[in-house]
């Protein structure tokens, strides 16, 4: 079976989407690259599923995509409250907090 | 378990003398806060009742019973083997007693100023805590108030202190608990280990674990060290003592009596009880460490002592010097020298504690502390200076008073265990004589010039207060008989405790034969036990 | 394959055991239809109906606790729910920080101005979350109440409209918790890997009786979720998020993040590490032994130099996890009931330590810096003694809840013979109460200035609505109580030890 093909291309989608959650300013990508983790997350699981042939690694992807559907939309509001009140989605730009 | 053998009476004497002056801290905390004198009565009566209490305990103290007397037991957190267990012994009554006397007097002598109710609230909480940690023959127990003790004091000194309080008042708080963190490391590991070793239930119960003995040498001797530190810091011992000049000077004048008449016996009494007791053989081993502190304290605190311009200063660091000495006696480890240390703690509390006194009245007075400000206040109040001199002659330990039997119980100590240890420690006898004469002559002596000359006298108030403290200091001079032999069972039984668990350590005793145990020279019959 | 069958075999499902779990969300459901169904709701219905929410899962824990002490843990819904002591235990914390910060939320939009429905909703969704977190026999199961209650818990950040400090918290702790969702999602997928299951009692077994040739993928899984649960607990160096959004989310919010989303994630930290790779315990120990220490140490080291009382109580929080970090790592019986002993106490300790920090924040919710405090013990002598012992228990002091709660803990770690952490741990709560003594000093030791040169710099404090008064009086009465009666909350906590029972 393939697993190993899965599994380091699972590994570069998350590599990928850590990176870019820490370098990205612009708060839509940062979105973005998270749902890049939580689609190699999938693909894991998935391939996980069908080497073990067990079920619940494709019931847990289909919970994970429900989820993160869920989670994109809190995040995309909450990017559009800050646009709204500060006309950037800059995510460098606020620094209202710090002690 | 034949240590608590004594049967109890079935008044719980003990829990009482804790519970009273919590009780009269509620009361307080509940009464008006617009009657300031209301609220003293209360703190007053609170005390005087937990002081009668305690002189109760001294009168039915059986001197010549072992073991640990009013014992009583109500579990805490049964799932942990804690336990409210509470015992006195010879070592423990005095500090007792010393605590049930000094606190009405320190209450009566002075008013707060402001925010009376949690002033006096505090205080009698603070002597609930330490009633507690001289009862306690719980570890934990005894952890809970050793600890809870630090609050109320901080706040006293913090509130109601001079100038730079609030630095004093942290600084003091956090070495201590800083000191005690790994205390409680310590006393959880004790006990594990001992249940470990024993097969038996978690306990920690003081007696139970010191008497089995169960750890491991070198096990102890870091447990040993754990202890150790709490109790260096609360004592304080000489690298660790820098808190206690800033905490004595800042602190109101009731604060700085408590913490040198009682908070600092909470250090060397826990040497006493939860260091020689529970690690006999960590203690023997580290011995020399701490006579070499504790030499070193002695002479530090003097040298230090002599060149203070404030005159509570000067007191506070006489105090280091005096705990040297109790230091050096606890260590020799032999009954002349825990003795005589235990004696010292007695007559530091009342001592030093009237010292702090005399202080705080010349600085209601005078609103300074300065010794350069003062100047020949012997022609304006010429009883507070004739008070001042017998404190302050006890302080130095001039035969007849009460400081001399310490310190020549301690000497004696030391002098047969460790010589050249006792030789550098007279050493620091002769300082105390220096600075504090040479403070007393620029105080009261010489011209009286401007408010010096008019300083009123002693008021009734203020010779009621001293009085008793006077009393004490004559007669625990004079004739220290009954103290001593109360001492003597439980100070015996703590030295052949050591003897029974250090291979090859025998009580170091007079080498030269001749008997200066305490029932020889200073009382009749010498019917001493000497078995070398 | 099953398309031939007759019937679908539907798993067994105990609806009693459901019951705190149905009334939270059916609590919660039920406000929003009705919120958008009439049109003026009166002001104080919200909160009211989440506080009988809350009392009335307090009340249906008692039945079940007892019938799960006498007949045993069981599970259900085909092995992915549990319900066990533990389960109860965390449901009583959370439906208890439900209450009281319901009782802030409805003191704080009043005085704010602020529209208050949703966050009523919001607050039962994440107990919801946190109920099923702390149910959860099943990895999916324990994702998907970590997501219910996290996502709640963003939108509530960021219900303050007006103060952009608020949004501001509420998308950093948004990203950073996304981002250890994600990493805890590549944990349990790792873990699924290596174990061919996601509920946690086969994953158990299969540990327990498995050799494992190659465990790279397991331990990588173990890491990964350890950094998931990390994040969500606050553990250094994963705590970055935390300082931040204490100090700008709206307080009542934070008194629910500081006392009901750590207990759930700790609930969960227990369930999955000491519970499910208990056999495993000597791979992940010396990991959750390092992040202990960071923590206790890092939070206390850090909250000394803030200067918002916020960000102390912020840094103090992660060192309270530190401590419970303590617990969790000692992986054994006694730690579990001290890490549950410990969550009881704190979920007390940060209710009403915020609750002060509520009526002292004062309109606009942005009065937290020391300054505020600044002779409270003369002005308001009540509130600023309530605060007094709150922050001694915080630091530990004998004879509140706070010394019980770390006295577990050492005692669990020491009986483990972690003597360095249990030592570190002290040393550090010994660094802490250095923090908590700044606060006092500014509450009862800088008064006389105040009064004597500039009145006008004392910062006026409005007396406690009677919600917070309710919190800070029940919280500071039982810290003290718990202080000297411990017995029956160590009882409690012994009895909740959870247990997995077979999926």
């Amino acid at each position: 079976m393939l697993l190993n093909q899965f599994l380091l291309l699972a590994a570069a989608l998350f590599a990928i989407g850590v990176y870019g959650v820490l370098a990205r300013r612009n708060g839509v990508l940062v979105l973005m690259s998270i749902e890049l983790i939580l689609n190699s997350v999938n693909i894991n699981l998935v391939a996980f599923s069908a080497v073990s042939a067990t079920v619940g690694g494709e019931i847990f992807a289909l919970f994970i995509i429900a989820v993160a559907a869920a989670e994109v939309g809190v995040g995309l509001a909450m990017v559009l409250l800050l646009y709204r009140n500060r006309r950037s989605i800059d995510l460098t730009e606020i620094d209202q907090l710090r002690g | 378990m034949s240590v608590l053998a004594s049967a109890s009476p079935t008044f719980p004497v003990l829990p009482a003398l804790i519970l009273t002056p919590l009780f009269g801290a509620l009361l307080v905390v509940l009464g008006p806060r617009r009657r300031p004198e209301l609220l003293k009565l209360t703190a007053v009566l609170a005390t005087v009742a937990t002081g009668a209490l305690s002189l109760w305990v001294l009168l039915a103290f059986d001197a010549g019973g072992e073991g640990f007397q009013f014992a009583s037991r109500h579990a805490w957190i049964g799932e942990l083997g804690i336990s409210w267990l509470f015992g006195v012994d010879g070592i423990s009554l005095f500090l007792i007693v010393l605590t049930g006397i000094l606190f009405p007097i320190a209450i009566l002598a002075t008013d707060p100023g402001h925010d009376s109710r949690a002033y006096y609230a505090w205080m009698l909480v603070l002597e609930g805590g330490v009633m507690g940690v001289f009862a306690s023959l719980d570890l934990v127990m005894f952890f809970l108030c050793f600890e809870i003790v630090l609050v109320p004091m901080y706040f006293l000194i913090g509130r109601w202190g001079h100038g730079n309080r609030t630095y004093a008042a942290t600084k003091f708080f956090l070495y201590t608990m800083a000191g005690s963190a790994l205390m409680l490391v310590g006393i959880v590991s004790l006990a594990f280990l001992h249940a470990d070793a024993t097969g038996g239930a978690l306990t920690f119960d003081l007696v139970a674990i010191a008497e089995a003995q169960s750890i491991a040498t070198e096990t102890a001797r870091w447990l040993f060290l754990a202890f150790a530190l709490a109790f260096a810091v609360k004592v304080p011992i000489f690298p660790l003592h820098t808190w206690l000049p800033d905490a004595h000077t800042e602190a109101p004048t009731a604060g700085s009596v408590i913490l040198a008449g009682v908070l600092l016996k909470l250090g060397t009494y826990g040497f006493l009880r939860f260091g020689l007791y529970l690690f006999p053989e960590a203690t023997h081993h580290f011995a020399p460490v701490f006579l070499v502190l504790g030499v070193v304290g002695i002479v530090y605190g003097a040298v230090v002592a002599t060149m203070q311009k404030d005159l509570k200063r000067l007191v506070a660091y006489s105090s280091v010097a005096h705990l040297g000495f109790i230091i050096l006696g606890t260590f020799a480890l032999n009954t002349e020298g825990i003795e005589g240390g235990l004696l010292q703690m007695v007559n530091h509390g009342i001592s030093t504690g009237a010292l702090f006194l005399l202080v705080g009245m010349i600085y209601e007075r005078r609103r300074t502390r300065q010794i350069d400000e003062l100047g020949g206040l012997q022609k304006s109040a010429p009883l507070l200076a004739g008070v001042f001199m017998v404190v302050m002659l006890s302080s130095i330990g001039l035969p007849g008073l009460n400081g001399f039997v310490g310190e020549f119980l301690v000497l004696v100590g030391t002098f047969n265990a460790h010589r050249w240890y006792a030789v550098v420690a007279a050493g620091g006898v002769v300082l105390a004589a220096l600075y504090l004469l040479w403070a007393y002559q620029r105080v009261f002596h010489g011209p009286a010039e401007g408010d010096n000359a008019d300083m009123p006298d002693l008021c009734l108030r203020e010779g009621l207060v001293l009085a008793p403290l006077l009393a004490l200091i004559v007669v625990l001079g004079v004739y220290p008989k009954p103290v001593i032999e109360r001492m003597e069972p439980a100070v015996d039984a703590l030295v052949e405790h050591i003897e029974r668990h250090v291979d090859g350590f025998e009580e170091p005793t007079s080498r030269m034969g001749i008997d200066i145990s305490p029932d020889g020279p200073l009382d009749g019959p010498a019917d001493s036990e000497e078995g070398h | 394959m099953f398309a031939q069958a007759e019937t679908v075999a539907t798993p067994e499902v105990l609806w009693w055991a459901l019951v705190p779990l149905l009334v939270l969300a059916g609590a919660a459901v039920l406000l929003l239809t009705v919120a958008s169904l009439v049109r003026r709701l009166p002001e104080w219905l919200p909160a009211a109906w989440t506080i009988v929410a809350g009392l009335a899962v307090l009340v249906s824990v008692v039945p079940l606790w007892n019938e799960v002490q006498d007949d045993g843990a069981r599970s259900f819904l085909a092995g992915a729910v549990g319900i066990d002591g533990s389960t109860l235990f965390v449901t009583a914390l959370l439906a208890v920080a439900v209450v009281a910060t319901a009782l802030l939320s409805r003191a704080y939009l009043t005085r704010e101005d602020l529209p208050g429905v949703e966050l009523y909703v919001l607050l039962l969704l994440s107990a919801a979350g946190g109920v099923v977190m702390a149910s959860a026999n099943d990895l999916i199961v324990l994702f998907l109440g970590l997501e219910l209650l996290s996502i709640a818990v963003y939108v509530m950040a960021a219900l303050h409209l007006r103060r952009i400090q608020s949004q501001e918290a509420a998308l950093k702790y948004f990203v950073l918790g996304a981002f250890a969702s994600a990493f805890l999602l590549y944990g349990i997928a790792l873990v699924y890997g290596a174990t061919g299951a996601t509920g946690l009692a086969r994953i158990a077994g299969y540990l327990s009786t498995t050799i494992l040739l190659e465990d790279g993928m397991l331990m990588a899984g173990f890491g990964l979720l350890l950094v998931g649960l990390g994040f969500k607990v606050a553990a250094v160096p994963f705590h970055a998020w935390a300082p931040d959004v204490y100090q700008g989310a709206p307080t009542p919010v934070v008194a629910w993040m500081a006392a009901g989303v750590k207990a759930a994630g700790f609930a969960a930290l227990l369930r999955v590490f000491v519970l499910t790779f208990g056999s495993w315990s000597g791979e992940w120990q010396p990991a959750v032994w390092g992040l202990a220490i960071l923590t206790v140490l890092g939070g206390s080291v850090v909250a000394v130099v803030q200067t918002d009382v916020k960000r102390m109580l912020a840094y103090s929080s992660i060192a309270h996890a530190g401590f419970l970090l303590v617990g969790v790592q000692a992986a054994s019986d006694r730690g579990t009931a001290a890490v549950l002993t410990y969550l009881g106490v704190y979920t007390l300790l940060a209710c009403g330590s915020f609750a002060v920090v509520t009526v002292v924040g004062g309109a606009g919710d942005d009065r937290h810096g020391i300054d505020a405090y600044r002779g409270l013990g003369a002005r308001r002598p009540w509130l600023a003694g309530a605060f007094a012992v709150l922050l001694l228990g915080q630091a530990g002091v004998p004879f509140t809840a706070g010394f019980v709660a770390k006295f577990g803990v050492i005692a669990a770690a020491t009986e483990g013979h972690s003597y360095a952490l249990a030592g570190i741990a002290m040393v550090s709560a010994a660094v802490a109460a250095f923090v908590y003594l700044r606060i006092l000093v500014a509450l009862y030791m800088e008064d006389r200035h105040l009064e004597d040169d500039d009145e006008a710099g004392a910062v006026e404090v409005d007396p406690a609505p009677w919600g917070p008064r309710i919190v800070i009086t029940v919280s500071v009465a039982l810290v003290l109580v718990l202080g000297v009666v411990p017995g029956p909350l160590v009882d409690l906590a012994k009895d909740a030890v959870p247990v997995l029972v077979g999926g």
